[in-house]
């Protein structure tokens, strides 16, 4: 248990401890997420480009149940390129269940204008459950559009949910133009997976 | 499950050091990739179309490091369009590279200019201004 709230308070508190200056203000973004497993909606503000907070609503599919999270991103790492960028990410999230549903993630991905690829990991406690969802992600794109174009990405993403029996591996489509981002998957098992996003 | 919990901390505390070591460690690179030179892009099409509509107004030619995703550079163009003396704002993912027109009346200052693209994530390697 100890080590658990260590973790959350690491990944929630990260920011303040990194002790990084607030430089940015404004961004913020509505997603929504859904597969197998749940539904949700999520909102969050970017103070500064090294961090998010913001609310999940989730419908979760498995226990069901709907809760909210509050969650907390924070860039732990990035290296700007000329034709790259890399981003190391530390995610976590309390449930309104209370400090005993919660969740603590890693992620990265590395891309320039013709690659993607991409890795995450997260484990979630409930009160009834606890597992890991693991995944990675390979990309590419097969055009470069110039700058407000609509792009397309080609991609294959793993996914092992510990609640659920393997791996799966499956196609994924991703588009976006603007503000508007839309990643669609499908898996004869998972059926659907699928990401909008829309940045204000 | 408690070993991937403990995973994730010692991967915060290994990343972590690194980001509180070298903050601005993004620089480090900066002049390892140098970008499109300014003056190669005085003589672009892409720069000539920026210009074609502009009268009385500075122009600021800057090279950017990471800009590899349009979806990503969305945070540039609305920063500087914040600006009321951004008359109009064009990004070029090819190049990595940021036109910005202003108004002459705004004294351009390129830190503030640097801190905007870093405000979105970005690096700034050089920055060219030219009168219209």
């Amino acid at each position: 248990m100890g080590i658990r709230l260590l973790g959350l308070f690491l990944c929630l508190f990260a920011p303040m401890l990194a002790a990084r200056p607030i430089s940015y203000s404004g961004g913020s973004t509505l997603m929504g997420f859904s597969n197998s497993m749940q539904d949700s909606i999520y909102y969050h503000y970017s103070p500064s480009y090294r961090y998010s907070v913001g609310i999940e609503v989730v419908n979760d599919k498995y226990t069901d149940q709907n809760y909210v999270y509050g969650r907390s991103t924070y860039l732990l790492d990035r290296q700007n390129t000329q034709h790259s960028q890399r981003n190391v990410y530390l995610q976590a999230g309390v449930s309104s269940h209370g400090l005993n549903h919660h969740f603590v993630g890693i992620h990265g991905d590395w891309e320039t204008r013709r690659w993607f690829s991409g890795f995450g990991l997260k484990h979630v406690q409930n009160k009834s459950v606890q597992y890991s969802e693991t995944f990675l992600q390979l990309g590419v794109a097969p055009y470069l559009g110039d700058y407000g174009d609509l792009h397309t990405w080609l991609m294959l993403k793993s996914k092992k949910d510990t609640r659920l029996l393997g791996w799966s591996t499956y196609p994924v489509l991703k588009f976006f133009k603007g503000n508007l981002l839309l990643e669609v998957g499908y898996d004869p098992k998972l059926e659907w997976d699928s990401h909008l996003m829309y940045r204000f | 499950m408690q070993h991937l919990q403990a995973l994730i901390i010692l991967l915060s505390f290994a990343w972590g050091s690194v980001a509180i070591a070298a903050p601005d460690h993004t620089s480090d690179h900066q002049h390892q990739h140098q970008n499109v030179e300014p003056s190669a892009a005085l003589a672009s099409k892409r720069y000539n179309a920026f210009i074609e509509d502009l009268s009385e107004s500075n122009v600021a030619i800057v090279n950017v490091l990471g800009m590899v995703c349009d979806f990503c550079a969305r945070g540039i163009e609305k920063t500087f369009k914040k600006d009321q003396h951004v008359r109009k704002v064009d990004v070029d993912l090819a190049n990595g590279q940021v036109l910005i027109a202003y108004s002459v009346d705004k004294v351009i200052d390129q830190v503030e200019i640097t801190d905007k693209i870093l405000a979105n994530g970005q690096n700034v390697t050089a920055v060219t201004v030219v009168k219209i």
